[in-house]
């Protein structure tokens, strides 16, 4: 424990200051021990895997809130433990179906097919607008994602964050499995 | 998208972070949300008429130094509060000292006082309306520290939350110092105090729900 404290508190450390390898090292790291915790952790049916992604995002845009002479395992910990809260308290939540009318049952079965031809803009309505934008000027218009903050006036973290929920989003709506 | 991916792309080129966001982040809201309540504070009852003379005894800055020491170090708690696994630590006991102080000041003027003369000490001229004015002038306040910590990462909610409250209800009643004549020990430690205690109550209640974060 000790050891793998100071190792990924080096790393974290590192991070901070912008080094991009140690930090790729404590994500890559930190992912394979939360999907061990969460494996070990979560009722079946959760999905460690995005958990473990949210995790990692919320590990990364709160980073700030790490003090150096705080343990990074406690710290990383505490995220991981509320992370495990709040996803379960929505799977809670998500459980309850919405009110509809009587037709979201009678339906037409070739409806579906139908719905799944729709066009990149229909299928990219539900989105937020800035969402939509990002994905588009990242993904179809080639921006990269420094080109993209800059149109946006957002940090990188911000738009990486925003393109890859986007996507998921989409991916889950539409795909049925994670795609990239 | 991968797990893989999505570290690539978080750890390609992470911007820089520099030290002490947490707390400039902190006193950015408490700060902006102070500035608001002191408008309202102005527009709503004003300044006390006599607060240039008022200013120049010793009571005013008394009830000053008892609102507003408590609003800064319920802020320092706040702001550990803000990061995940945080302890309060030693703090906790120093949070308790300025009024502890203030009690001690108002006991001893109340055993000092005749009996006749306890109640007006007590009660002054606006105790049913004292408490009241601290929470609305605190409100700005509490919604300047929910912006600043729930965009942090707080882990004990309800806790962050009283404290948040807390610190808002002090800076409020700090605000409201400016307005208010009553100058005795027994009113202040009394009416301030449930002032400020009401609105970290508040805080506390709304804790888990507002600063929720994901």
């Amino acid at each position: 424990m000790d050891q793998i404290e100071l190792r990924l508190r080096g790393l974290m450390l590192a991070g901070l200051a912008g080094e991009a390898g140690p930090y790729r090292s404590l994500l890559d790291e930190l992912s394979g021990l939360l999907r061990a915790y969460y494996g070990r952790r979560c009722p079946p049916g959760v999905d460690t895997e995005d958990l473990v992604q949210e995790t990692l995002i919320a590990v990364h845009t709160r980073r700030a809130t790490y003090e150096a002479g705080q343990p990074f395992t406690a710290w990383a910990y505490a995220i991981a433990r509320y992370k495990m809260i709040d996803h379960l308290r929505r799977a809670r939540l998500h459980l309850r179906a919405p009110e509809e009318a009587a037709e979201a049952l009678f339906v037409d079965p070739g409806a579906d097919a139908a719905m799944a031809s729709r066009d990149l803009d229909r299928v990219m309505a539900d989105l937020p607008a800035r969402t939509r934008d990002l994905i588009r000027d990242t993904r179809i218009e080639g921006l990269s994602t420094r080109e993209a903050a800059q149109k946006h006036d957002m940090s990188e973290s911000a738009v990486k964050v925003a393109v890859h929920r986007g996507l998921k989003a989409l991916g889950a709506r539409f795909g049925g499995s994670r795609g990239d | 998208m991968e797990t893989d991916a999505l570290i690539r792309n978080l750890s390609d080129r992470p911007e820089p972070v520099a030290p002490g966001a947490v707390a400039r982040r902190v006193v950015l809201g408490l700060g902006f949300g102070a500035a608001v309540a002191v408008a309202l504070m102005l527009a709503w009852l004003g300044p006390r008429r006599d607060l240039m003379p008022a200013m120049a005894t010793s009571m005013f800055w008394m009830k000053f130094a008892y609102t507003a020491l408590t609003g800064l170090l319920l802020a320092a708690a706040l702001i550990r509060l803000s990061r995940p696994a945080a302890r309060v630590g030693p703090i906790t006991v120093a949070i308790a000292a300025p009024l502890a102080v203030l009690v001690a000041m108002a006991c001893m003027r109340l055993a000092q006082a005749p009996p006749e003369a306890r109640r007006l000490l007590l009660m002054g001229d606006s105790a049913s309306v004292c408490p009241w004015r601290i929470v609305i002038i605190g409100l700005p306040v509490l919604a300047g520290a929910v912006w600043a910590v729930r965009g942090l990462a707080p882990t004990r909610l309800a806790l962050a939350g009283a404290v948040a409250g807390g610190c808002a209800g002090a800076i409020g009643a700090a605000i409201y110092g400016f307005h208010c004549n009553e100058t005795a020990a027994p009113f202040v430690a009394i009416w301030y105090t449930l002032g400020m205690a009401a609105v970290a109550a508040l805080g506390g209640l709304a804790g888990s729900r507002v600063l929720r974060w994901s």
